[in-house]
């Protein structure tokens, strides 16, 4: 089976799990942390004879290490509330015991994964946006000037472009493995191209959206390695479809 | 470099001292930082460590944070900014070494009688941000950053990178479903169970008597381990030196001896094999740690078990039991970071 695992209401996952699945990634099931939250039976072990899991799911679904082809995963956090009706005390242990349990059974899937749990996030490396800068500028992307203080924290224009999801202020690019560009909005010059596939490699992210105004600068906005992917329309579909069936063959 | 059995202060480190002292008007120091409570331990240690070298550092003490300010700026590759103190003002870009032992900001005594949201919460809160931030991407040394202090939050996900590392791990099973431990418990024998986030617990032993409560773990699966025989080592690696300590004790965590068995664990230096110590280095570097605390155990038949690398080792209870330098190769470090 292939897997769409994602956060309660996100709609571009459901939106990718549309697409995905009209491109032949079937049998593909759309999962989201409430019914994980909810499994019947987990068994994650460790040792000798290797990693091995199992999720039992409601409605006789399971899910094993090797019963999975591939994932796109966009699960960002285990929300407390989820968790409810126990007590505050024990509702937040039980969420970082599960954040814990989350981060290692995604790292262990032996199949491509888009985007695997780094240290920093269940779904990639979530970042600061002064990292980000940073990291943009070391790639060889224009940036804005960021400052913070004890008392304030402002970067020209850094924010701007998180209005521009679809392309009113800013363009959207997708890097996906460090090996393909798209942007559906503008062509973009072979500089800002490698530039964004150097940001990719530097974030160490396989699946990267990044934000840049829209103008004849090209200047680093933001980046997120859970972009809306309904900004990179028919084309990023066919790019995840490709990868996940791309790596998951060479895993074979 | 491996550090043994012999408590002195080794050549190296008297012979460093004395150049430290003799080059300071020759040479640019690098200018360290320290960050934390200054009477902590970790950090009085490498304090005394820097002071007797005559090694400069500034001390960025958390209780003083009314006194502070810090200011930052990212252009392009560029980080710049400052660190005032009091009356003085340090420029960022000078620090080439930082050490971070930080305690959580809202909990400083000093903010005790503050109400939530008080102006000298949000300074505080602010001050603490932004040296997170600029130490996240300064290219000085820091010991440790935030990021890679992440795995820490999960032992299963961690342990893969143990494993890779070409360590052992226990046997391990997380589950919710009662059966599957009776099963793991019949099979192992003698298993223990403890948290699997960063939440801190004590390890404890599965008993008889735990088969009531059982059922508990429906509500939360739980990380149950086979018990593994053997002498606990705590390795603290620094860059490419290693510290090794036995730690002999009969209870199942020796962190809380006193409570478990009524008696103190007994702290011994000693050392490792070529081998394992250049798995610690490796291990440590993997995980993007310069100063780490690994706990290992060593079977009777030599198997070399990983449990976990902490990413801010209290590395003073060993070093106070031992003798064992490790403040002065911390020190070190600090004043002579690797490029």
């Amino acid at each position: 089976m292939w897997l769409v695992l994602c956060d309660p209401f996100d709609a571009a996952a459901l939106w990718a799990y549309r697409g995905l699945s009209a491109r032949g990634l079937n049998p593909l099931e759309l999962i989201s942390t409430e019914v994980l939250l909810r499994a019947l039976t987990w068994e994650h072990r460790l040792g000798v004879d290797g990693i091995r899991l199992r999720i039992s799911l409601a409605k006789n679904r399971t899910i094993t290490h090797d019963s999975v082809r591939g994932v796109l995963n966009r699960l960002s956090f285990i929300d407390p509330q989820l968790l409810a009706p126990a007590p505050q005390a024990e509702r937040n242990y039980a969420t970082q015991e599960m954040t814990a349990l989350f981060m290692s059974w995604l790292a262990a899937l032996p199949c491509p994964v888009l985007n695997r749990p780094v240290a920093q996030g269940l779904s990639g490396s979530w970042r600061h946006p002064s990292e980000w800068n940073y990291l943009a500028a070391q790639a060889g992307l224009a940036t804005h000037t960021y400052r913070q203080s004890a008392s304030e924290q402002t970067s020209k224009g850094l924010y701007s472009g998180l209005t521009g999801a679809f392309g009113f202020t800013a363009h959207t690019v997708f890097v996906v493995r460090e090996s393909f560009v798209h942007c559906r909005t503008a062509a973009l010059p072979l500089s800002i191209n490698d530039a964004c596939l150097r940001l990719g490699a530097l974030a160490r992210t396989d699946l990267l959206g990044i934000q840049l105004s829209a103008d004849d600068s090209w200047t680093f906005l933001s980046a997120t390695p859970q972009p809306d992917l309904r900004a990179g329309g028919a084309g990023l579909l066919n790019a995840l479809t490709f990868s996940l069936r791309d790596e998951a063959r060479k895993e074979q | 470099m491996k550090h043994g059995k012999n408590n002195r202060p080794h050549a190296k480190v008297v012979g460093f001292l004395r150049l430290c002292r003799s080059d300071v008007r020759r040479k640019f120091i690098n200018m360290i930082l320290l960050c934390g409570i200054p009477s902590e331990s970790p950090i009085a240690l490498v304090r005394e460590r820097l002071e007797a070298a005559h090694l400069p550092y500034v001390m960025f003490s958390q209780r003083r944070f009314a006194e502070m300010d810090l200011e930052f700026e990212i252009s392009g590759n560029q980080v710049r900014g400052f660190l005032r103190i009091g009356e003085a003002t340090h420029r960022l870009e000078e620090f080439t070494g930082v050490y971070t032992r930080l305690m959580d900001d809202q909990h400083l005594p000093e903010l005790q009688s503050e109400p939530p949201g008080s102006r000298s919460r949000r300074h505080a809160r602010g001050l603490h941000d932004a040296l997170l931030r600029w130490s996240e991407i300064t290219p000085a040394l820091v010991v440790n950053r935030a990021t890679p202090m992440g795995s820490n939050f999960s032992k299963p996900f961690q342990a893969q990178m143990i494993l890779r590392a070409g360590f052992r791990t226990p046997e391990t099973l997380i589950t919710n479903d009662p059966d599957l431990v009776r099963d793991f418990h019949h099979r192992h024998g003698r298993i223990i169970y403890k948290s699997m986030s960063g939440v801190r617990s004590i390890v404890q032993t599965f008993e008889e008597k735990d088969y009531d409560r059982l059922h508990h773990i429906r509500w939360c699966p739980t990380q149950f381990q086979a018990y593994v025989e053997g002498t606990n080592i705590r390795v603290h690696t620094l860059g490419a030196e290693v510290f090794a300590t036995a730690i002999k004790t009969d209870a199942t965590d020796y962190r809380y001896a006193r409570k478990q068995i009524g008696d103190y664990a007994e702290l011994e230096a000693t050392c490792l094999d070529d081998d394992t110590a250049e798995r610690c280095i490796q291990l440590a570097r993997v995980l993007e740690l310069p100063f780490a605390g690994i706990d290992l155990k060593v079977t009777p038949d030599g198997e070399v078990y990983c449990f976990e690398v902490n990413p801010s080792p209290a590395y003073s209870y060993y070093e106070s039991n031992t003798g064992q330098s490790i403040s002065h190769a911390l020190a070190r470090m600090l004043a002579n970071p690797p490029n």
